[in-house]
């Protein structure tokens, strides 16, 4: 296995920096640039300059690719346009948040997915079957910022002021304004509290996903001789379904896993932009607004590299859930 | 592989994760993952600021929590900074001005204690306040002013908005230091010469002096550390959500001394909806600038207050008098009479707004009452002065075309993501159209847009929705005069000697009751030339929660008196 894997992490190291090539030369066909923000009635054109030439604009495209790619590869992503600190504290701060939350998506997604997805296949065209697809499609088809809003709206705004329920979630952010007086216990609360509504945004549009497949993937499953095989043995239902067909019907889903993480670590931007999380997706497309190339890059970069990791991830589960897969 | 294993793996790292990001003892200052500079500077604030008692009292205490949509990109660095939120933040918070506004909006000693105006000698002359000290001790002087002049004037700085100063001497030679507290100035005297003093707060010479200029924008003081003089200390600042204040309690008795707000957060939500959601459960107190459509739930809650107020902005149609159709000032006088703005202030505005007729805001020592009616919806005026110059319906399509057949048709841009802007378009595309003009409305990217208008070779618009922040000293030079025309802000090719007369002397009379009747001149000028059709003034709102006493809102900003904000103490 070792051997397989270090050849991956090799092959992925030219299509990282590809693709990293690929968007610092798109973006430079952006018109404007990061200095074309501060034309203002206030700036004479000579200032504009300096400030291009304060942030190495001034070069042709060629030598600031060069330039970037040189300081790079020394670990240093140079210093944001927008937020004039260097990308690398940038990135610090913020991609903690976005893998907190998509880490706390992923789990919710894939436990909630999985479990309806075998109950459905365990209740095939019954009524909840059937309503439970119901209800699955709609949370598939529903835009992810309108069911974030809604559950603003249900769980925080009119829980507080309309209904008075005894626990109402916070609208936005990732901790309260008096965190940093609070103890240590009452620090996990408040954290926890903040998480629930957006990972829940972010997980109900998965886990609908994932409960289709995976009522198809166990379906399949089920029909397998070795099944009756078990249930002829006097094994209980609940030994049948969980211990032998669910680790057989888990393999599709683990493909989905690889898809679904390098999404998450991108950062849910729109998520993000409603409940106020500083993550990687916002920073990234305000970024590209701004035309601040240097996080832009960083961002892509870290971006690719979340891909190639996924799906390294997604191939070492294979492995571990099939044992006939085996990797040289 | 054995799922309880796996659940309990999952379980413990979530657990691990959380608290990981707890970190620190609670209410102390982190200093890990701060540059050099920062851990230097931040104990000494502390160490200096823990000397003074907190101040006791009924009306001490309380945090305030403001919400706004946008981060403060170049932080508290007043010497690259230009974005509006940023600036107020250090006028009013963190940092002093030399003087401020009363409200008349004239100037008031503030870090200035008083000042001298040699018009024959064309000297300024400053004298400081003594009791004024940055938060880590040491004592604001001249220097400082200095300090702050020449960086400014320096243009390796690439300071946003150096044109303040294009009427002082630049460069170290236009300051002098008489001694530690008395600074002076040498200028061509010009209208308003105060006012840029008004605007730019003083940076600490002390802690930026040996930082070359170019490297100003991109230093730690700005974002992760900066250290003023004013009411409030800077606490923390976590990108992308938020920045932290405490309360000075050294600030000078002299001008009333520490602010009566412990702390004050600055929470950035980058979406309205959530900010109205979090204003309306009472985690937010004050709401910035709110759409005229949330107005409503704003009013109804018991909890909440609604706030108007006069706003130096404005929003506008630009027209590119380069442009064919749209060269003859009748055509754009038209167009302005056959937009009903009134119904354009009710729609957009919800009635948050007046309509416009010049750059000159209603609240302004400059407004000119006479021209507030002027060219009031009228369709009819409208198409008699169309047919007069020679747009005529010709061939029977709608569409008027002049003598030489190119038809009235006009592209109206706007950026993408405004939603009032693509209405205003709409609008007008409704409004013109029975009159034989074919509007267009057209969406562009933001950058991409200012690139389009803003590039001199390329002008790429024929009319644009856009808004308009002035500063409290008025000068359309960069917009309409002739000299403009290839300058990033001449969009509207205006070539008018006498408005080019008018821009010219209104800049250099430097006394108020003079330049009145000369500001009278000017706004009937520009109902004459059309260079643009103004829309609205807008009046700016404010989403409160009643809980905070003593908020004064008026043109000079929303931060204007924080440090007299306070809370009843069972409400904090």
């Amino acid at each position: 296995m070792i051997p397989f894997l270090v050849r991956r992490l090799l092959g992925a190291v030219p299509i990282v920096l590809g693709i990293a090539t690929i968007v610092f030369f798109v973006l430079s066909l952006a018109p404007g640039d990061a200095a074309s923000f501060f034309v203002s009635p206030n700036i004479t054109p000579e200032v504009l300059e300096q400030m291009r030439r304060n942030m190495g604009l001034d070069q042709p495209v060629h030598i600031r690719y060069l330039r970037w790619m040189g300081s790079m590869l020394r670990g240093d992503f140079g210093i944001s346009f927008s937020r004039n600190q260097p990308v690398r504290d940038i990135i610090a701060e913020i991609l903690p948040n976005t893998l907190i939350l998509a880490f706390c998506a992923v789990v919710l997604a894939f436990a909630a997915g999985i479990l309806i997805g075998v109950f459905q296949a365990v209740r095939q065209n019954r009524f909840s079957d059937s309503s439970l697809s119901v209800v699955g499609l709609f949370f598939y088809s529903m835009p992810s910022f309108w069911l974030a809003l809604m559950l603003i709206l249900i769980f925080s705004l009119s829980a507080r002021n309309l209904w008075d329920w005894p626990i109402w979630f916070p609208v936005s952010g990732m901790t309260s304004v008096d965190y940093p007086f609070m103890g240590p216990m009452e620090q996990l609360r408040d954290r926890v509290m903040h998480l629930v509504l957006p990972s829940v945004s972010l997980a109900l549009v998965l886990a609908a996903g994932i409960a289709r497949y995976m009522r198809g993937s166990m379906l399949e499953v089920i029909r397998q001789d070795y099944i009756r095989t078990a249930r002829s043995k006097g094994l209980s239902e609940a030994s049948v379904i969980f211990k032998h067909a669910l680790r057989n019907g888990l393999i599709p889903i683990i493909t989905l896993l690889g898809l679904y993480l390098p999404f998450l670590f991108s950062g849910a931007v729109l998520i993000e932009t409603v409940f106020a999380w500083p993550g990687m997706g916002r920073l990234l497309v305000d970024a590209i607004f701004q035309r601040d190339y240097p996080v832009v890059m960083a961002g892509t970069f870290i971006f690719a590299v979340m891909v190639v990791v996924g799906n390294l991830i997604a191939d070492v589960l294979y492995a571990l859930v099939d044992p006939r897969i085996r990797y040289d | 592989m054995n799922l309880a294993v796996l659940r309990t793996s999952i379980l413990s790292a979530l657990a691990w994760a959380l608290a990981a990001c707890g970190g620190g003892e609670p209410g102390q200052r982190s200093l890990t993952n701060l540059p050099e500079f920062c851990q230097e500077v931040l104990p000494r604030v502390d160490a200096y600021l823990s000397q003074f008692a907190q101040p006791t009292g009924e009306r001490y205490g309380g945090t305030v929590v403001i919400g706004s949509i946008g981060e403060m990109p170049d932080g508290m660095n007043a010497l690259v900074s230009s974005d509006y939120q940023s600036s107020q933040v250090q006028k009013f918070m963190h940092l002093m001005t030399l003087v401020d506004f009363d409200e008349e909006l004239q100037p008031r000693p503030y870090l200035a204690e008083s000042w001298e105006f040699d018009e024959e000698n064309r000297e300024l002359t400053f004298h400081l306040r003594d009791d004024v000290f940055w938060h880590d001790g040491t004592p604001t002087s001249a220097y400082d002013v200095e300090f702050t002049y020449v960086r400014i004037t320096d243009p390796e700085t690439a300071f946003p908005n150096a044109a303040f100063w294009s009427h002082y001497v630049q460069g170290p030679d236009g300051v002098a230091v008489l001694d530690s507290l008395t600074v002076r100035f040498s200028l061509a005297p010009h209208a308003e010469f105060l006012d840029p003093w008004r605007a730019t707060a003083i940076m600490p010479r002390h802690l930026l002096e040996d930082v070359p200029s170019a490297e100003l924008r991109q230093h730690p003081f700005g974002t992760r550390c900066p250290v003023g003089n004013g009411p409030f200390v800077f606490e923390n600042h976590q990108i992308d959500a938020s920045w932290s204040f405490v309360r000075n309690p050294a600030f000078p008795e002299g001008l009333g001394g520490p602010p009566f707000l412990d702390r004050q957060v600055y929470r950035i939500i980058p979406e309205q909806t959530t900010l109205l959601a979090e204003l309306l459960t009472e985690n937010i107190d004050f709401y910035i600038a709110p759409g005229p459509d949330q107005t409503p739930q704003i009013q109804e809650a018991e909890a909440l207050e609604l706030r108007s107020f006069p706003f130096p902005s404005y929003d506008l149609v630009g027209w590119n008098s380069r442009r064919p159709q749209l060269s003859d000032a009748r055509v754009r006088q038209a167009i302005t009479l056959a937009t009903n703005r009134e119904e354009i202030v009710q729609a957009i505005r919800q009635g948050y707004g007046e309509v416009a007729n010049a750059g000159v805001p209603p609240f302004h020592w400059g407004f000119f009452e006479g021209i507030r009616d002027s060219l009031q919806y009228d369709p009819e005026r409208a198409a008699t002065i169309l047919d007069e110059a020679g747009w005529v319906d010709r061939d029977g399509n709608g569409v008027r075309e002049n003598s030489d057949g190119t038809p009235l048709e006009i592209s109206i841009k706007y950026n993408l993501g405004n939603q009032q802007r693509e209405d205003i378009a709409l609008i007008m595309q409704a409004q013109l159209q029975p009159l034989g003009i074919a509007v267009t409305p057209q969406v562009v990217e933001w950058g991409t847009l200012l690139n389009q208008i803003n590039t001199p070779e390329i002008r790429d618009f024929d009319g644009v929705v856009i808004g308009w922040v002035t500063e409290f000293r008025l000068d359309d030079h960069d917009l309409f005069h002739s000299e403009e025309v290839d300058q990033p802000f001449g969009w509207s090719g205006t070539q008018d000697l006498e408005l080019d007369r008018l821009i010219d002397t209104l800049q250099t009379v430097v006394d108020r009751e003079e330049a009145i009747p000369l500001w009278r001149e000017y706004q009937y000028r520009l109902l004459e030339v059309q260079p643009y059709t103004y829309l609205y003034h807008i009046e700016r709102l404010a989403g409160l929660n009643r809980r905070l006493q003593g908020v004064v809102l008026d043109a000079r900003g929303e931060w204007m008196n924080i440090k007299d904000w306070w809370i009843p103490a069972d409400l904090r």
